[in-house]
């Protein structure tokens, strides 16, 4: 009896030490996978970034073109002068240009900024705790990070119902939803449509992600949430991401299935969460 | 006047090319999308054609291929925000593109390969119209020759004219 008395600190340490070795996996997965996005990212703050550059030596240049007419003035310039240096460096059309000059650099930096606060939202490594998060934009988010992955590979169409605020770890939600989408989006082979859908029913919040693309070989089905099972050539898949994702809705008491898309063709993808998890609402009530 | 097409599905990159390129008095046909650069090949002769790589549905390189096949006297360019190396390989193997310029880019950089392309381009034009003028030349003197074959078969003697040590023409039988 002793003995067995004597085990459960040892049982406990091991479980501790598990428990962190799964934490530890469960980030490396996301780094991961964040630097198989990253190339893509790049893509994406290259282009706006680009016409920015660009614009402000433009700027530049309109500038020097005003700043002849304001010297001009300045100078006492007769206004036969004054006319013909305004023909002479455009002014009707310099004036038009520097408002969609302005206007579209704005939106480049905006669409950086975006791009950057996705990227710091999603590889955020928080206490792990539950929280009422809204699933929509942790979706949104998502769909930033991972844009330029699906924008060359399909059109994303959003079905969103009524969901109230969900307990859960969101970054990790969104680790799960990332891998979806990626998935969805390596199974589409030249152009396909993903939809992703949501809705509450009895107070559990659904997630489905479904593409039009090659789908799952009936075969593989039951295999796709064992660790390291992966179709994907070397290089593209770990082969982890949805035994994590699994995990992960597992830790939520919640469960993710895969069957044929409802259009017979493709995958679809659902995540079933709990609005409230178990533990928590027996807490609130004694409080 | 020298044709320049603009191939990139980002609307606001046309835009900033086109007031980059603005006072160098070329005309620039700006497309968003591949279908309607294809339109625009059928009715334009460009000196130069500028190409994004990675846009949807037909990448760069398949588009520049294919310009390459309908217009292959235009210097070819890709300006691209994805610089890994296999789509440059593909740009250069298969395109034979004249630049692979990278987003950002530096406004100088990008005019100065236009300039340059448009040289080629001429040069090579120059070379084609040069090597057309011979060719009709040569048509001529060949039809010339022929007819004094044919004079000459007629009337031997007809095509030489003989003089005396005056240089006077000397007419008949000596």
């Amino acid at each position: 009896m002793s003995d067995i008395n004597a085990r459960p600190s040892e049982q406990e340490r091991l479980n501790a030490r598990l428990e962190q070795a799964n934490r530890q996996l469960l980030q490396s997965e996301k780094l991961a996978a964040i630097g198989q996005l990253a190339a893509g990212v790049a893509h994406e703050i290259n282009n706006p970034v680009g016409y920015v550059y660009s614009n402000l030596q433009s700027l530049g240049t309109y500038l020097e073109d005003l700043f002849r007419l304001t010297d001009a003035v300045g100078g006492g310039a007769s206004l036969d002068d004054l006319s013909a240096i305004k023909k002479n460096i455009d002014y009707s059309f310099l004036k038009d240009d520097l408002k969609d000059l302005l206007a579209e650099s704005r939106e480049g930096i905006e669409r950086v900024k975006t791009i950057i606060s996705a990227m710091k939202d999603f590889s955020y490594i928080e206490d792990e705790e539950f929280k009422p998060a809204d699933l929509h934009r942790g979706i949104e988010t998502t769909l930033n990070v991972v844009n330029n992955e699906l924008k060359y590979k399909a059109t994303v169409v959003r079905e969103f119902g009524d969901l109230p605020e969900v307990e859960c770890i969101s970054s990790q939600i969104n680790q799960v939803v990332m891998n979806l989408l990626v998935n969805a989006a390596h199974a589409i082979d030249d152009f396909g449509e993903i939809i992703i859908r949501t809705r509450c029913h009895c107070n559990w919040a659904i997630v489905e992600v479904e593409d039009n693309g090659k789908g799952i070989a009936e075969e593989n089905l039951h295999r796709i949430f064992e660790p390291f099972f992966t179709t994907k050539p070397v290089g593209k898949g770990t082969g982890l991401g949805l035994s994590l994702s699994f995990n992960i809705v597992q830790k939520h008491n919640g469960n993710i299935t895969a069957e044929q898309a409802s259009s017979g063709k493709g995958t679809c993808f659902r995540i079933s969460l709990p609005v409230k998890q178990p533990e928590a609402s027996a807490d609130n009530e004694q409080g | 006047m020298i044709k320049i097409q603009l191939v990139d599905d980002e609307p606001n990159i046309l835009n900033a090319l086109k007031r980059l390129l603005r006072p160098h008095g070329w005309e620039i046909h700006a497309f968003d999308n591949v279908e309607a650069a294809l339109g625009g090949l059928m009715e334009h002769n460009y000196a130069v054609i500028i190409s994004d790589y990675q846009m949807p549905t037909v990448d760069g390189v398949t588009y520049l291929q294919f310009a390459k096949q309908r217009q292959p006297n235009a210097m070819r360019l890709v300006l691209s925000a994805y610089g890994d190396r296999n789509s440059m390989i593909k740009a250069i193997n298969q395109a034979e593109v004249y630049r692979y310029l990278s987003k950002p880019w530096d406004d100088y950089e990008v005019v100065a390969a236009i300039q340059s392309a448009i040289d080629i381009y001429q040069l090579k034009s120059e070379n084609q119209r040069l090597l057309d003028e011979v060719h009709a030349q040569r048509q001529m003197i060949r039809a010339r020759e022929q007819e004094l074959l044919r004079l000459e078969k007629d009337n031997p003697g007809i095509t030489r004219v003989q003089r005396d040590v005056d240089g006077s023409v000397l007419i008949g039988d000596q």
